[in-house]
């Protein structure tokens, strides 16, 4: 029921996340998750990050 | 020229008219053919010839990687291409918005010149009509080929066999990403370039090296997928991809993973699905990858006899799983 | 409980030798993936998947179609949309079938990019149309929140939203277990399907999206039901906490509140779809406009309703593939590329 993308930060700004996923970028809203940093994987869905990934060492290479 | 528009007088059939040919599109085509004449008098000599005729009307009609006047010569250059001929003639008809700035005229007529000479091809004759404001949008352009089929080649849709190998040309999708980004106002940034280009080198170069191939089809509009499933109902037969070999840039993965579009419906104005026996493979794959807009060429499935009309896909997990037949408008889904 | 390679999950799955059982995939992406993956050719017939009620354009219902069609063409308001719901048939005609007719009907990715439009364009009035599950609740109550913010007057919201717990409760005897949608869950967290272990002893897996995950969670799911104990296990622990995303569903909370809701098909779940709160009247599209109580009328022969139980499979449906295919949908179902029908028709009964 919901497409959901996995994608890197790579800025924030009040609230707002700059996502990337593999070169396709977009801006989506980050204020309902907590301590979000550059550099963190998340799961968007239609312009929300709705969860940060946990990733495995081993996930951080691809 | 700076602030010059298309004027309805400019379409009227007067001076004007020829002030606009003159000044725009003469300067671009001139060549030993090109006439003032109602129609070109040309010599092609001996053997078979394709014929070929397309209309354009991309919205927007300039994009990365290209405008309406590169696409309108790649699309029939590419057309000719496909059926083992070597483009040597085009008409081009130009439907132009009343208000269409000059400066943005003389840019496409630039790029259809530059086109056309990368190419060989020469135009030789057109038309110009303009239309009142919003009747229609900007400029559509209709471009016809002619080109000699090399002896020896015969490629057509219905002449696929089973066992024979699969290839698309380049990593596909660029152009119908391109577009998509351009027209639909969803905020999505991806460094994605059209992949528009004439491929007419590419066809001689495969064609130099053998001439036992069995289709050739530029997959535009509707994408590699749309040109399987065409291929597989004239030639009667099933088609098996192995999606982990299907050429996608990350980019254009990226805005399908957005959107949840699958690229294999996306179109491509320069990236052509070849088909041949299992044994040519090595020697179109050689000629392709030393071929510019071609490096990327690969092998991304086979000819089968079973599933007859259908394209079908190997996926990662091992299974068979069939792939879905296009149709309708290309929508974004989200939820 | 283990979890199992891609391999490992391919041999649990052929080597099931039990008696039949029913899984039912809520999510509509899960099923989706399931036939773009070729899962159910490697299911023996004692398995069964049911493709549950977990695409939003195959549960809303034909009134709101028409709504939102009345909106467009009565109302001359700029329709913003996920273009899942651009072809959904209405009474009349769809939203793609307005559009023809003159209707201003977008599609956006996010409802943050409706609220731009309307601050783009001050003179036009701008309705989002408000769809999905918990997943996507969020968002657009924070584009509300935000039109509240930035005092923009000209955006309103057409809510269908809808809520999983109760659709579980009831559809719960309509499967052996559940693959819990993961996105869902992202926001709910882990408590709704404890609870439904704990409460009722239903049994389900909390799945993800990759094929890794997804025959993991299959895999998972039939050593659960042949163990004969209910169980619950969380299989997508990368993106899904224990306690989910609590400022989403603060934020929920916040600007809507519970209410009885018509699924297409279904009919009536008590207390399983959201209104905004009476202090929101302003940005709720049916107030704002004075919408009359529109009943639709879906085409009798669709059994897109059956399908969402896993009463009957889509090709046990008169229409299905014959009135009924991805170009010409009657039913829902047969919409989305996420509907049942729509993923039978085109990935075939084999495959």
């Amino acid at each position: 029921m919901c497409v959901g993308l996995a994608a890197k930060v790579v800025g924030l700004k009040d609230g707002v996340a700059l996502v990337d996923a593999s070169g396709a970028k977009r801006e989506v809203s980050a204020e309902l998750i907590e301590d979000l940093l550059p550099g963190d994987y998340v799961m968007v869905h239609a312009g929300l990050v709705i969860a940060k990934i946990k990733m495995k060492e081993t996930d951080e290479k691809k | 020229m700076e602030n010059e528009v298309v004027t309805l007088a400019h379409g009227a059939g007067g001076k004007q008219t020829s002030e606009l040919i003159k000044k725009v599109f003469a300067k671009h085509f001139s060549n030993p053919e090109f006439t003032a004449d109602d129609a070109a008098v040309l010599s092609l000599g001996d053997g078979k010839i394709a014929m070929s005729t397309d209309g354009f009307i991309v919205s927007p009609f300039e994009f990365k990687g290209g405008n309406i006047g590169k696409l309108s010569i790649c699309g029939t250059v590419n057309d000719l291409a496909c059926m083992g001929a070597k483009p040597e003639y085009m008409t081009c008809a130009f439907v132009i918005e009343e208000g269409f700035p000059l400066a943005k005229l003389e840019e496409i007529a630039d790029a259809m010149e530059k086109t056309a000479a990368k190419v060989g091809v020469k135009i030789v004759a057109g038309d110009t009509k303009v239309a009142g404001k919003g009747q229609v949008d900007k400029v559509f352009i209709t471009t016809t080929g002619v080109g000699r089929i090399i002896p020896g080649v015969k490629t057509s849709g219905a002449l696929a066999k089973p066992g024979d190998c699969v290839i698309v040309t380049g990593d596909i999708g660029r152009h119908g990403c391109t577009i998509l980004l351009a027209r639909e106002n969803l905020g999505i940034d991806a460094d994605v370039t059209s992949d528009c280009a004439p491929l007419w080198d590419a066809v001689k170069a495969m064609t130099d090296a053998t001439h036992d191939i069995h289709v050739i089809r530029d997959a535009t509009r509707g994408g590699v997928g749309t040109v399987l499933y065409e291929i597989a109902a004239e030639s009667n037969v099933g088609v098996e991809l192995d999606s982990a070999n299907i050429p996608v840039e990350g980019a254009v993965s990226g805005v399908c993973g957005m959107l949840g579009l699958d690229p294999l419906y996306l179109a491509n104005e320069g990236t052509m699905v070849v088909i041949a026996p299992e044994s040519e493979k090595d020697r179109i794959l050689d000629a392709l990858h030393k071929t510019d807009h071609t490096k990327k060429a690969a092998v991304i499935g086979k000819i089968t006899e079973e599933m007859p009309g259908k394209v079908v896909l190997t996926t990662k997990i091992g299974t068979k799983s069939m792939l879905p037949e296009p149709g309708g408008e290309l929508l974004p889904r989200i939820c | 409980m283990k979890h199992y390679t891609i391999e490992e999950a391919k041999e649990i799955i052929k080597g099931y030798k039990g008696p039949h059982i029913r899984i039912m995939e809520v999510c509509g992406t899960h099923t989706h993936e399931i036939f773009k993956l070729g899962i159910r050719s490697l299911l023996p017939e004692n398995i069964e998947l049911i493709s549950g009620p977990g695409c939003p354009v195959c549960v809303t219902p034909v009134g709101y179609i028409d709504e939102a069609v009345m909106l467009a063409l009565e109302k001359n308001a700029v329709i913003c949309t996920f273009g899942d719901l651009i072809r959904v048939p209405g009474t009349k005609m769809s939203l793609a079938d307005a559009r023809r007719q003159g209707g201003d009907i977008r599609m956006v990715y996010s409802p943050m990019d409706a609220l731009e439009l309307a601050k783009a364009e001050p003179e036009k009035e701008i309705v989002f149309l408000a769809v999905g599950f918990e997943t996507t609740t969020p968002v657009i109550c924070l584009s509300v929140k935000h039109a509240i913010r930035d005092g923009v007057k000209n955006y309103s919201i057409l809510t269908a939203n809808k809520t999983m717990p109760n659709a579980y409760m009831a559809l719960k005897d309509s499967a052996d277990a559940f693959l819990y949608p993961g996105h869902v869950n992202a926001i709910t967290g882990e408590a709704v399907c404890r609870e439904m272990l704990e409460k009722y002893g239903v049994s389900g897996v909390i799945a993800g999206f990759t094929p890794e995950e997804l025959m993991d969670a299959i895999a998972v799911i039939i050593v659960g039901l042949e163990s004969g104990k209910p169980f619950f296990e969380n299989c997508y622990k990368r993106v899904v906490s224990e306690e989910g995303n609590v400022k989403a569903v603060e934020t929920i909370n916040e600007i809507m509140e519970p209410v009885d809701t018509e699924w297409r098909g279904l009919g009536i779940i008590p207390k399983s779809g959201l209104r905004l709160r009476d202090g929101f009247a302003d940005y709720d599209a049916r107030k704002r406009y004075a919408l009359p109580n529109i009943k639709g009328v879906p085409n009798p022969a669709c059994r897109c309703g059956d399908v969402l139980q896993g009463k009957c499979k889509p090709s046990d449906c008169k229409v299905f593939g014959k009135g009924c295919t991805p170009q010409h949908p009657v039913g829902a179902c047969m919409v989305s590329d996420e509907g049942a029908c729509s993923a039978y028709y085109q990935y075939g009964g084999t495959y």
